[in-house]
């Protein structure tokens, strides 16, 4: 039974495509403390590999391409690091003092709205409960996302260093690695091997580019539209915006909430900027959605909407904000692994029971 | 003095035979031909060297090919439908359409003695064109007219079995 579903294309590739699947999963809880940092690195190699390659046509060795472009994102880093972290971290204590001012106007809201529910229709809601509620939540969410951010910027010490390290080698090793491991391939599946792979890397290739070129322009975009209308922390919104566009569909819808909660909070009440913020967001979408994804990401990746969002949901349940972010590259390379050895091993299956002539 | 005292083979001894050698044998081949032996000394680095045993398979028909292969040592039979195509020696090359087309195979190939094979990626090629687009240009040309020579060839063949 065991041995005739293992003779099947469909059995053999599974079997195949979840031992690799267990492979890479132990790999990754052994190597889990350095993940982000190796995950961040190799979106790095995949920007700056092509950099390298022009210095490398220039004339220069290996090694050196590899260093200059390493030199090139320490200063690029040190600049950011310098012109806007202590711009944004103005706006962010800048928003953090207006909070109490969004929960009093929600608060205030709620109450606004029960009182015309119980004119109107006699309904008494007790608005306090529910908002009560919330708040506790919303609390709750908010001490979890600063002890993450706490967290974070502990780890980000040691990312700073980590980063260009593994960055600077995977630039100048990583094509010497893969082969050396690629050429202890049987002979028997060398070419496939190397068919998948190449797949596989064109595949992520494109998408970490095209991911990172889309929050770059969405950034740029909501943060010029937000300062535009004279929303408070134009800046901060747009970087939030940006970062949180790494994630497909829920991303934008999370990125709406904060600049809709802000323009709410505005003492007295300006309904105009909460139409323009939410202008803004879908001016920012629609030119994305119809100019920038199909230029820059196109068909970076061919899965189902539905299967990215459960993704999504079960690796960011699972991995927190980095599994949300890795959840479709992740479905992605899955996707391409399993049919290129459906497509091998089927063949193979073929060329066994064809009858010899 | 014994000659084959390891300190005088490091001293003497060429940079890297093997390198050397089949940058040489693929110069020679109409695939390289207008290209800088430079860079083709840089790309065999980057190429695969593979052995097989005698009678072993190196493609089937229906796989999917990713790779041109230039025979380093050996020999190699391509057969199609059981009936013999050709027979290759050391410095031949075959499997040249993988390079272009992401198709199946149309032949089997089978190791005949001992070989050493070189295998030059179609990624490999890739990743080439990219750093060199000039030389690469010039690989697809020869290519171009590597393939429309086997197609005159088939077509002589076709001709003359009609006729």
């Amino acid at each position: 039974m065991i041995q005739s579903l293992f003779n099947h294309p469909l059995g053999r590739t599974v079997a195949v495509f979840s031992l690799i699947c267990t492979i890479i999963l132990l790999l990754a809880i052994l190597i889990s403390p350095l993940l982000v940092p190796i995950i961040l690195s190799f979106a790095l190699y995949a920007l700056l590999e092509p950099l390298s390659a022009i210095l490398e046509r220039q004339g220069l060795s290996r090694s050196a391409s590899s260093l200059s472009v390493l030199l090139i994102l320490v200063s690029v880093a040190a600049l950011v690091f310098s012109v806007l972290l202590p711009h944004l971290a103005n706006q962010l204590s800048t928003l953090q003092s207006q909070l109490p001012a969004v929960w009093q106007s929600m608060m205030s809201m709620g109450n606004d709205v029960s009182q015309h529910l119980f004119n109107s229709l006699g309904l008494d809601i007790k608005t306090t409960n529910i908002t009560q509620h919330f708040f506790t939540q919303a609390n709750n969410w908010g001490t979890a996302a600063l002890i993450q951010a706490s967290n974070i910027l502990i780890n980000l010490t040691i990312f700073l260093v980590l980063v260009p390290i593994i960055t600077f080698f995977l630039v100048r090793d990583y094509r010497n690695f893969r082969n050396y491991m690629l050429d202890k391939l049987p002979n028997s599946n060398f070419e496939m091997g190397w068919l998948i792979y190449h797949r596989v890397a064109h595949q992520l290739q494109e998408y970490i580019r095209g991911i990172m070129i889309q929050s770059g322009i969405m950034c740029v975009m909501t943060s010029i539209g937000f300062y535009i209308i004279g929303l408070d922390s134009p800046f901060l919104l747009g970087a939030t915006a940006g970062v949180l566009n790494l994630i497909p569909y829920v991303g934008p819808l999370l990125a709406t909430v904060l600049p809709i909660l802000l323009a709410v909070s505005e003492v007295p009440m300006e309904l105009w900027l909460i139409g323009a913020a939410i202008s803004v967001i879908l001016i920012a979408q629609l030119i994305d959605s119809t100019i920038v994804i199909p230029s820059v990401i196109a068909n970076a990746v061919n899965l189902h909407p539905l299967i990215v969002i459960i993704g999504i949901i079960v690796f960011g349940n699972l991995f927190g904000f980095i599994g949300m972010v890795v959840a479709t590259p992740t479905l992605s390379t899955a996707n391409i692994i399993y049919r290129g050895l459906y497509q091998g091993i089927k063949t193979r299956c073929n060329l066994e029971t064809k009858p010899v002539a | 003095m014994n000659s084959k005292h390891p300190l005088w083979q490091n001293l003497f001894r060429p940079r890297d035979d093997r390198i050397s050698e089949v940058t040489e044998m693929w110069m020679s081949t109409p695939l390289f031909e207008k290209i800088p032996t430079k860079e083709c000394r840089e790309l065999v680095k980057s190429m695969h060297p593979r052995h097989y045993k005698k009678g072993e398979k190196i493609f089937s028909s229906g796989e999917i090919g990713a790779s041109v292969v230039l025979i380093r040592s050996g020999g190699v039979e391509i057969k199609a439908a059981e009936k013999l195509l050709a027979e290759l020696k050391p410095a031949d090359f075959f499997g040249e359409v993988a390079l272009i087309l992401d198709e199946p195979r149309t032949a089997d190939a089978i190791a005949t003695e001992e070989s050493e094979l070189i295998f030059f990626l179609r990624s490999d090629l890739e990743e080439w064109v990219k750093r060199s687009p000039k030389s690469g240009a010039q690989f697809m040309l020869n290519i171009a007219i590597v393939l429309a020579a086997r197609l005159r060839h088939t077509n002589i063949l076709l001709s003359l079995q009609n006729s």
